[in-house]
């Protein structure tokens, strides 16, 4: 009641500053003329009583201003005076000032680079109409590999068993190639069904997108450009919609243009591994079951209202079993598995993202803890100054309020500073970030990003300026008063017991910061040091990509390769030269195909073994390093004409032929329509194909001949610097076919490096929060030493007067400041062992306990601190005891 | 806010106080003031002026307060809801800002009563034994 009452005036105040003037002027004034009457009624002139009464009332103007203070308007007028006060306080004291400020802006620069980086990827909503209902279909395969792609019988049956549905979209990533205007340009497309603008609910900007009329046969093939390539190619021109654009050798008529930030890319099973730049109309002839079975296809759809994933994600099981007893010789123990758009995006960078977003956190508390321990020095050398106030009639609550004005004051300047270090901070993770954090590129300090710094400002501002607030009004007047808060008194002890608090938990958290950022050190440095399977050392690599148009027949596609590398084998510069169709580490069909071996028992369906298919030259295997382990390599006559050969690499060897003599054996791989039946002429070294984490898979290699690809990743090993050799792929290139462009041009020291981006960047964040962290304990525990050795500066001189020598007096320092390094450590020891199980998704190598990690922060920390502690302790040691004990 | 001159005559009485009930020094004054205009309201509605009155008269014209100081704290026992306000004729006519105790009031003026006698037996007996 009390406290409404108090609200219900202070508002009024706020709204009504002048009614509560005036009520109070009313008053005052009636309360005047009643003392006139009175004075008239005792017997005086009315001139008289007027005159009398006035004076005996005193100064009206001062008890209106009283009265208004307590009705709460002095509110903000006592917070205007609180603020110039602090600022004046914060311009006296110029080094405490700006050691704060920074010490505050480091924790809330970190932390809100990383909040707008959770923002953007976690919070905020996709760029699509109601994109919590957008879905993902998958199908997870007999082996449990998630996040297939379907066949387009499966995806009929999808359609038409499902009811959980809006529009459900089929599509596929594909390359095309360019021509006509200006260069020759490879583009990333999205084969789509009309469906899928419903599905993600965006409009073009120009024209219209897909029909389900455009499929009809007999229609001119029709496109929908991104807003990006109507821009570079056509300029921006509206006159766009009706012209022809020469795709793949094939016009086809422009029909609509998509909004500047419209894209769909989804990374996982992307033929392309880029965001599509046009849009064409996915043809689903109808066929059998026979001829549909090829899975290639990704899904999209919307949910109806009122359906959950988990529903959708039950009936597409359902329908999945049905599939596969309908189908067993291509369903057989195919489920299948819904993902809403965000889980699809980001799920896997969630964790991660959260684990970030703690620790510099943590790095906040640090540095609030800091400025909480300089806040309270500085209060213990203006107790002088406070007790005076209280002495001349402050309250309590007012002091307190005044103090944490103060600290709001520097919370405020420090997020000031802060967001510049944050715009800095957003700017190098942007440099850092793996390739594939789609979304980052729109990172930035916009109004939730803000919101957020002001909630974290106003919230240090009040955690580390209460502590200090409360301790210094619960002061002892007197004391104070008399000793000037020289010498270690009871509040000063009391402080001191408060400080070592305050450093003893900022030691247990960078422990924790420096404890994960150990593991995840020791696991990038596992990550590099996994033996991939091939040498990057001088190998670059670019894609060539034949159109169809022009490249018709097989036998086109291996003469235009075979000429390419005569020639760049030739080149000067190169070592030897290579081709494959899918580089390791780089994308690739990434699925499992089945092989039966000639001679042994047919496995029930949905049970056969399977192996990766890599498509290759002979030269691939010495270009890349991968040693040929039994047999021999592909000789000049396989790689012109279809032999029916293969290699194998050592894990299909030892899996499946531990012990027989492979070569010679006879495996019938399923890449073909009809059987075919291949000979194992060799056995070459493993590849870390899929991910450096996960152990090479079986491995079977054909000729290209045997199935040939239209494009081709092209490796070379040079004498030097390979990426000055691109120029001159180029032009050989050229010289075969000048409408060719070569695309991805990277060197193998670049896939790697991207291969361990993600776990680069996990760690050099960490490694930097918790670097930022020792530091601000370090500068911590130096604080509470320095001001230590202050305070006993007397104790010290008497010690060296009665004849202790400096080494005891140093060793007393450091011993203390051990001390509490020591008691932080073991605390935040014990925090590690239950936090870093967080971690584990993120770990490769090395265990969430790692002995040899939690000793190396140990020992790296008891030396920080150690160091920190020197300074002090140099200063006890050169006291010199005469001058000590003289002081004060 | 500035101290006023009542406030240094009262810092003694506060030390007095906290020897007693030791609490927030500066709130004795009002404490005691307080009371004072609780106690003149419990007879009966009052306006400013004629609180001020009540007080002279129920202290054989010994205690004077003055307008400067009777105002802030009776807004802050009316913040408190220890009285309610509300406007209305004088009888002579004038109009005048009369307040009423309220229930909680009431109940605050015992306890404050209470403590009052509480500390003057205690000095009391302070005096008696050092006589």
């Amino acid at each position: 009641m009390k406290w409404l009452n108090i609200l219900r005036d202070r508002l009024r105040a706020l709204r009504q500053r002048d009614d509560v003037i005036d009520d109070i002027d009313r008053e005052m004034r009636s309360h005047l003329e009643l003392q006139v009457e009175a004075n008239i009624k005792s017997g005086m002139s009315p001139g008289e009583a007027r005159e009398k009464a006035m004076r005996s009332f005193g100064n009206v103007s001062r008890a209106v201003d009283a009265a208004y203070d307590v009705k709460g308007g002095g509110l903000f007028e006592t917070l205007a005076q609180d603020i110039r006060y602090g600022a004046r306080v914060l311009l006296k004291h110029k080094a405490f000032t700006a050691v704060a400020v920074i010490t505050l802006a480091l924790g809330i620069g970190a932390n809100t680079a990383i909040f707008s980086v959770v923002n953007e990827l976690l919070l905020r909503p996709l760029p699509y109409r109601d994109a919590d209902r957008i879905v993902m279909l998958w199908e997870v395969s007999p082996e449990g590999r998630h996040q297939n792609t379907t066949s387009r019988a499966n995806f009929r049956a999808w359609r038409e068993q499902s009811t959980s549905y809006q529009y459900m979209a089929a599509f596929s990533d594909q390359r095309f190639t360019l021509t006509g205007d200006g260069e020759p340009e490879e583009v990333s497309g999205q084969l789509a069904l009309p469906e899928i603008f419903k599905v993600l609910g965006v409009d073009p900007i120009l024209g219209r997108t897909l029909l389900p009329e455009d499929a009809e046969p007999g229609k001119p093939p029709v496109v929908v450009l991104s807003y990006g390539l109507w821009q570079r190619r056509f300029g921006g021109q509206s006159g766009v919609i009706g012209k022809p654009i020469l795709l793949n050798g094939v016009n086809r008529t422009i029909v609509g243009v998509m909004p500047p930030n419209f894209q769909f890319h989804i990374k996982q099973r992307s033929g392309t591994g880029r965001p599509a730049e046009l849009w064409t109309t996915l043809p689903m002839p109808a066929g059998t079951i026979e001829s549909d079975r090829g899975r290639f296809l990704s899904v999209a759809a919307r949910l109806k209202d009122g359906v959950t994933p988990e529903h959708a994600a039950a009936e597409l099981r359902t329908i999945q079993a049905r599939l596969s007893d309908e189908a067993p010789q291509f369903n057989k123990n195919f489920s299948g598995e819904i993902l809403p758009l965000r889980e699809q995006f980001f799920g896997n960078v969630r964790r991660p993202l959260w684990l970030m977003l703690g620790a510099v956190g943590f790095v906040l508390l640090i540095a609030c803890a800091n400025v909480a321990n300089l806040l309270l020095s500085l209060a213990t050398s203006r107790e002088k100054e406070i007790a005076l106030r209280a002495a001349l009639g402050a309250r309590r609550s007012r002091i307190v309020r005044q103090l944490l004005t103060e600290s709001l004051l520097l919370a405020l300047l420090g997020s000031v500073l802060g967001l510049g270090f944050a715009w800095l901070g957003i700017k190098a993770l942007m440099l850092i970030a793996p390739r594939d954090l789609l979304g980052l590129q729109s990172v930035g300090l916009n109004f939730s990003v803000l919101l957020w710094t002001l909630g974290v400002s106003v919230l240090t501002g009040i955690i580390f300026g209460l502590a200090p607030a409360l301790h210094i009004s619960r002061l002892n007047l007197n004391d104070s008063l008399k000793e000037g808060g020289k010498a270690e008194s009871g509040q000063a002890s009391g402080s001191r017991r408060l400080r070592s608090v305050l450093v003893v938990s900022e030691i247990a958290l960078a422990v924790v910061l420096l404890a994960s950022a150990g593991l995840l050190i020791k696991s990038f440095i596992r990550l590099q040091q996994v033996d991939r399977g091939f040498d990057t050392q001088n190998v670059i690599s670019m894609v060539v990509r034949l159109p169809f148009a022009r490249y018709r027949e097989d036998a086109q596609l291996v003469a235009f390769f075979n000429q390419a590398m005569e020639r760049l084998q030739r080149l000067p510069g190169v070592r030897s030269a290579g081709m494959v169709n899918f580089l390791p580490l780089y994308g690739g069909l990434g699925s499992s195909t089945a092989f039966k071996i000639m001679g042994r028992p047919e496995p029930p369906p949905g049970q056969e073994p399977g192996t990766d298919v890599r498509v290759v030259d002979a030269g691939y295997f010495q270009t890349m390093g991968i040693p040929l382990l039994r047999g021999r390599n592909f000789s000049d006559v396989e790689l012109r004409e279809a032999k029916r050969v293969i290699l194998i690499n050592e894990a299909l060897a030892r899996k499946y032929f531990p012990n027989e003599e492979p070569i010679g054996q006879r495996l019938d791989v399923a890449m073909f329509e009809t059987p075919v039946i291949t000979e194992i002429v060799g056995v070459v070294g493993n590849v870390r194909y899929d991910s450096l984490i996960d152990e090479a898979p079986p491995a079977v290699y054909f000729p290209h001949p045997e199935l040939a690809y239209p494009f081709m990743t092209f490796v070379l090993r040079t004498d030097g610097d390979p990426a000055a050799i691109a120029p001159a792929v180029q032009r050989e290139i050229r010289a075969l076919d000048p409408n060719q462009p070569i695309s991805d041009v990277r060197t193998m020291e670049q896939v790697m490096s991207e291969a361990v981006s993600r776990s680069r960047f996990n760690t050099l964040l960490l490694a930097l929060f918790a670097g930022l962290a020792t530091l601000l304990s370090a500068v911590g525990i130096f604080g509470v030493m320095n001001y230590s050795v202050a305070l006993r500066t007397r104790e010290i001189g008497l010690r060296l007067a009665i004849g202790a020598q400096p080494r005891q007096v140093l060793l007393l320092v450091l011993r203390q400041g051990l001390l509490l390094t020591v008691i932080g450590l073991v605390l935040g020891l014990g925090a590690s062992l239950a936090l870093t199980r967080l971690l584990s998704g993120l770990l490769f190598g090395v265990t969430a306990v790692d002995a040899s990690t939690f000793a190396t922060i140990s020992l790296l920390l008891v030396l920080v601190s150690l160091l920190a502690c020197y300074l002090p302790a140099r200063r006890a040691m050169r006291i010199d005891p005469m001058l000590a004990l003289r002081y004060e | 806010m500035m101290p006023t001159d009542s406030r240094y005559r009262h810092f003694y009485v506060a030390r007095l106080k906290e020897a007693v009930v030791p609490k927030d020094k500066a709130d004795l004054l009002q404490g005691t003031l307080d009371m004072l205009i609780l106690k003149s309201l419990s007879l009966g509605e009052l306006h400013g002026y004629g609180i001020i009155q009540r007080i002279r008269q129920l202290s054989d014209e010994m205690l004077n307060v003055e307008q400067g100081s009777l105002y802030p704290a009776l807004y802050r026992i009316e913040q408190k809801g220890w009285v309610s306000a509300r406007w209305d004729v004088h009888e002579t006519g004038r109009e005048a800002k009369f307040y009423k105790l309220t229930r909680s009031g009431r109940k605050q003026l015992e306890t404050q009563e209470a403590s009052w006698d509480r500390l003057v037996l205690a000095i009391t007996k302070i005096r008696q034994a050092t006589t």
